[in-house]
């Protein structure tokens, strides 16, 4: 008997704005405990929310990317419970009028198209972060109210490889968009899957088990997978599976149970009456709209139909939105789509891990890039020496100072070469003979020549042509 | 009065003011803490603020930096503002000197200033007597004479009740004229910031000072601030009076009538005109259960901050539930878990469209009435209670009887609907002041002070204070 | 609606932190007693078509804060009323996170 995999996932992702959700204090990179609060992230008492823009014009960006149908009224509500994490005792969040509903995104597998629903996009505040030491644990509120936008999509996937499409898809989405950094490892983005089987041609669902804090896209399909195994040996034995909230374990490939849930907790959400609706008007609508950023698609179809990048090219080069960027930065100052398309896909991404966690630009300006492929492509200096010249840039050093103090410049002046060439000639009457008498190698030795007295300068093709012509002349 | 008045010597005024309040303490329990003046008092020197040099006592749910703010509960009793409330700023700028935090009803639940941690506060005028609630202390504050102002909060009628109590101006404005930010809640969307003071002017004044959009208070309103002491007018002529007759009908005490009654009559001879209003009777009674359950709601979620973890007393405890357990049973009273409890059962799924919601449903009926009522008047009045300030030892309120449904809550339209309103002294009953409730339409606030400067100068009841036998 | 029964209010209590002796349970079942005689006044007034109001003011507003930062505490402010705090971190019992 083999059974229909029901799953929908949640994910939870950080806004990349300045400030919190509801206050003015900023959002924390690493900073240290407790330096990046105020008394209203703190839940003193008193304290009053205060909403940010730039977040809601991001919720806004995210709904559209996906879809949604965007709620221009804004409105928010409580969400009740007590937690360490929590300091207001309640999570302000958009439970009855979330901000996008009833979109979709399409996913890939294995070449084939599948639209997934995405049920609801709604805006709340981050929690603080705890960690255990020894008998107590410690609390940072650093990260608590910093923005976020928790995406829920419908029950439409089935298999782990789709799962990971989704969320692939949707970080490529909200990093695309500018929306968020998507780093699962970090935190930034966090995804929840629900998982339950039932026999296919049944319409109702199996018992639904959550997993939770899964940390990159490879362990959504592991996690789903072994799961689906879990289930699957569960109800051939004739037993059933328990409503409850499971962690993937790692080493051992398998989901762990962190606890049942029993009957459903009782939030005692009502709307926020500290926040009136704020209505989107049609004008900060519209700038939003006029605003959005390229998909990751739309930038793959740009660069095959308007650069004429193969389609191979094109989505490793949007498999980032750094790695676009860094494309597009270095084509804008001039260099040439292709030459660029296949130096950064064939050296720089090859020795790009050294760069750590930098972003491609703050490692290599891309000025400095685009100099370098200009000079190729204008044939000053060799693709071998570009190799040479890319790996000395890693210091920050420019191209062309590289370039100027090793002498490498390539000399394509016609005088100058002739000059090499006439002395060459001059010195060489054996292989004038030779060349006479048919015998090709000697051109190769005389091209061989003219090098060593340019001390590697010398336009290899340029040298050749000129002396065929001045050859032909004795 | 500080309206249109330079304090001269603000060292001698500010002192004089703290040594009085001191005095009194003993008798009358209606200071908290005492603030340090010294700093404040050189800066209103200093000062050309409208409130330069004036001493003046916020209550004790008002957020002031650096100096405790207890809510007048145990659970804060030890916690220091992290930060000014923004209506502290606006008094400090204008150069008031705080000279300290008044005593009041547990975290503003309760009318009567006998369920504050710091124990009972008396009413000046007779010390068996209390002042009301739940700004007690600093209506207390202004009656005794100790200070000319003092800032109060008002979530059903905590600032107009007392002030009928203790012969005071008491102002709650337009929801959305005085900025929340920083004032220990109670009930967020029934909570308005107000002020006592003893005379008309003086009211009209202090808006000035304390109004004004706040974008850290999202509810807080846009509208540009009048020059409401510059504009004021009493002038009585052509305005048009509205009484509520539904709360008459519902006052058993004759003197109270009599008075009510004598001022009217001198209103219409002052040239206004006087018209009956009849609210529908059946919602009138609702006001109680619909302000207890939407109050009790809201406030169980917005004390959910209190927990023991990041700020206030704490009890240690084995677990984190139990840290939490421990620091809330023992850091509020029973009357405070009783209504949390009360509120939670409210907001509960299976309840909140019995409960919450239906009060939130009949709240707007009341307000689409209190509208009407209001629609072809300037203000609408009644007695802002229906008898003088009981004794402390009084608990027999028939929370049911019409009496004390309508003639003891009705002033909590205005919080339902946030209109301004506010309680001027109308009389004296054997030697106990009593006053008479004013609510205008939102944002009317001048009407209001005109008509209530119009009822003042023929009541003669300005700038009263109890004698206390100190 | 029903009467609440003890079992109901300790477990609201325990939901909300707060612990109850078995006295104050009972006053608590008197005082719901009286809130349902109160309620009898509103269910006699017919609130069909009528929707909750959750602002006294219902116009929409168009504000938003700019994402600008404009507020935070010092560390010493943050921790200032910290009841236990220990390296810069506020300090509770182990809690095993979900």
């Amino acid at each position: 008997m083999s059974f229909e995999v029901i799953i929908g996932i949640e994910i939870h992702c950080e806004l990349k704005t300045k400030t919190k959700m509801f206050s003015g204090a900023p959002v924390s990179f690493g900073n240290l405990p407790n330096t990046c609060v105020n008394e209203i992230d703190l839940g003193h008492p008193g304290t009053l929310p205060s909403l940010n823009k730039r977040a809601v014009e991001l919720a806004i960006t995210a709904s559209e990317l996906m879809n949604c149908e965007v709620d221009r009224l804004i409105r928010f509500d409580r969400k009740n419970y007590y937690y360490s994490d929590l300091p207001k005792g309640f999570q302000i969040t958009q439970q009855f009028h979330p901000i996008g509903r009833g979109g979709y995104v399409d996913i890939d597998v294995d070449g084939v198209s599948k639209r997934i629903g995405i049920n609801r996009l709604h805006m709340e505040e981050d929690t603080a972060k705890q960690f255990h030491h020894g008998d107590v644990t410690w609390i940072d509120f650093n990260r608590a109210g910093t923005p976020l936008v928790e995406i829920v999509s419908e029950p439409d996937i089935r298999s782990g490889k789709e799962a990971a499409a989704f969320v692939e898809k949707m970080k490529s989405l909200l990093e695309f968009g500018d929306i968020s950094d998507v780093k699962m490892e970090e935190g930034s983005l966090r995804c929840d899957v629900n998982i339950s089987l039932r026999p296919y041609g049944f319409e109702g669902y199996g018992t639904k088990v959550e997993i939770k804090n899964l940390n990159s896209v490879n362990n959504v399909q592991r996690a789903v997978e072994a799961e689906i195994v879990r289930q699957t040996e569960i109800y051939l034995k004739g037993e059933s599976v328990v409503q409850s909230t499971r962690r993937y374990d790692e080493t051992t490939r398998k989901t762990v149970l962190m606890r049942k849930k029993e009957g459903t907790v009782d939030y005692k959400y009502f709307p926020e009456p500290n926040i009136p609706p704020v209505l989107i008007s049609d004008e900060f609508y519209s700038r939003v709209i006029s605003q959005l950023p390229k998909t990751a698609q739309q930038r793959k179809d740009a660069y095959i139909n308007q650069l004429g990048l193969s389609d191979y090219d094109a989505s490793i080069l949007t498999s980032g939105k750094d790695l676009s960027d860094y494309f597009d930065a270095i084509v804008g100052f001039g260099a040439p789509s292709k030459g660029t398309a296949n130096w950064l896909i064939s050296e720089v991404l090859s020795v790009a891990s050294l760069r750590s966690d930098k972003k491609f630009a703050d490692w290599i300006q891309p000025q400095h890039m685009a100099d370098l492929l200009i000079m190729v492509s204008e044939g000053k200096i060799s693709g071998k020496q570009a190799k040479e010249v890319f790996l000395d840039m890693i210091n920050g050093e420019s191209p062309k100072d590289i370039v100027a103090k090793k002498g490498m410049a390539q000399v394509s002046d016609e005088g100058q070469l002739l000059s090499w060439v006439t002395e060459i000639l001059n010195n060489n009457a054996q292989s004038i003979e030779d060349y006479k008498n048919g015998k090709d190698r000697a051109l190769g030795f005389l091209v061989g020549q003219v090098m060593k007295l340019s001390k590697g300068k010398a336009n290899p093709a340029m040298t050749s042509e000129l002396l065929v012509q001045e050859l032909s002349k004795r | 009065m500080f309206a249109n008045r330079k304090i001269e010597n603000i060292e001698q005024e500010v002192m004089e003011a703290v040594s009085l309040a001191r005095k009194q303490q003993p008798l009358l329990n209606a200071m908290v803490s005492f603030m340090e003046v010294d700093e404040a008092i050189s800066e209103a020197k200093n000062s050309n603020g409208k409130m330069a040099g004036l001493p003046i006592v916020l209550k004790d749910n008002v957020l002031t930096k650096g100096v405790r703010t207890t809510g007048s509960v145990q659970i804060l009793d030890n916690y220091i503002g992290a930060y000014d409330a923004t209506i502290t700023k606006k008094l400090k700028d204008a150069g008031a000197v705080i000279i300290g935090k008044s005593a009041l009803d547990g975290l503003g639940m309760g009318g009567t200033g006998t369920n504050c941690h710091t124990g009972f506060v008396h009413n000046p005028y007779d010390l068996n007597r209390m002042a009301g609630g739940s700004s007690v202390g600093s209506a207390v504050l202004v009656a005794s004479g100790a200070v000319a102002f003092a800032i109060g909060s008002d979530t059903g009628d905590s600032v107009r009740k007392p002030a009928s109590f203790v012969g005071i101006v008491g102002v709650k404005p337009t929801y959305g004229r005085i900025s929340r930010y920083g004032i220990i809640p109670y009930a967020s969307s029934l909570d308005h910031v107000g002020y006592f003071t003893r005379s008309v002017e003086d009211a009209a004044l202090a808006l000035e000072v304390l109004a004004g959009r706040d974008d850290k208070d999202m509810t807080s309103s846009t509208r540009e601030v009048e020059d409401y002491l510059a504009n004021l007018n009493g002038d009585l002529r052509g305005k048009k009076i509205g009484i509520l007759k539904n709360v008459i009908d519902a006052i058993k005490k004759d003197q109270t009538l009599a008075l009510f009654n004598e001022l009217i009559e001198k209103c219409v001879n002052a040239g206004a005109t006087v018209h009956m209003i009849n609210m529908d009777q059946t919602r009138l009674q609702a006001c109680l259960p619909v302000y207890y359950i939407i109050a009790n709601s809201e406030a169980t979620a917005n004390h959910s901050n209190l927990d023991g973890v990041r700020f206030g007393m704490q009890e240690w405890g084995d677990s984190l539930e139990e840290l939490m357990t421990n620091s809330r049973t023992k850091g509020f009273s029973f009357l405070l878990r009783k209504r949390f409890v009360i509120g939670s059962y409210s907001l509960a799924d299976e309840n909140q469209d019995l409960l919450l919601r239906k009060a939130q449903k009949v709240r707007r009926l009341l307000v689409e009435d209190y509208k009407t009522a209001l629609s072809d008047i300037d203000v609408l009045i009644a007695p802002a209670s229906g008898d003088v300030a009981p004794l402390l030892t009084d608990t027999s309120a028939d929370q049911l009887s019409a009496r004390y449904l309508i003639a003891e809550n009705h002033m909590v339209l205005g919080n339902f609907s946030g209109y301004p309103s506010m309680t001027i002294p109308m009389g004296k009953i054997d030697g106990l002041p009593i006053g008479i409730n004013i609510t205008a339409k939102p944002f009317e606030e001048q009407v209001m002070f005109d008509i209530a400067l119009g009822m003042e100068n023929l009541t003669g009841c300005k700038n009263m204070t109890a004698e206390v036998n100190v | 609606m029903e009467r609440i029964n003890k079992q109901k209010v300790f477990k609201l209590a325990e939901q909300l932190m707060l612990r109850l002796s078995d006295e104050e349970a009972d006053n608590i079942i008197a005082e719901f007693d009286t809130l349902l005689k109160q309620l009898d006044l509103l269910n006699q007034i017919d609130t069909s078509n009528v929707e909750e109001m959750i602002y006294p003011f219902e116009e929409p507003t168009s504000f938003f804060r700019e994402d600008i930062i404009d507020q935070v505490l010092s560390i010493e402010d943050a921790l200032y009323n910290a009841p236990v705090e220990e390296e810069g971190y506020f300090v509770i019992p182990k809690v095993v996170k979900d």
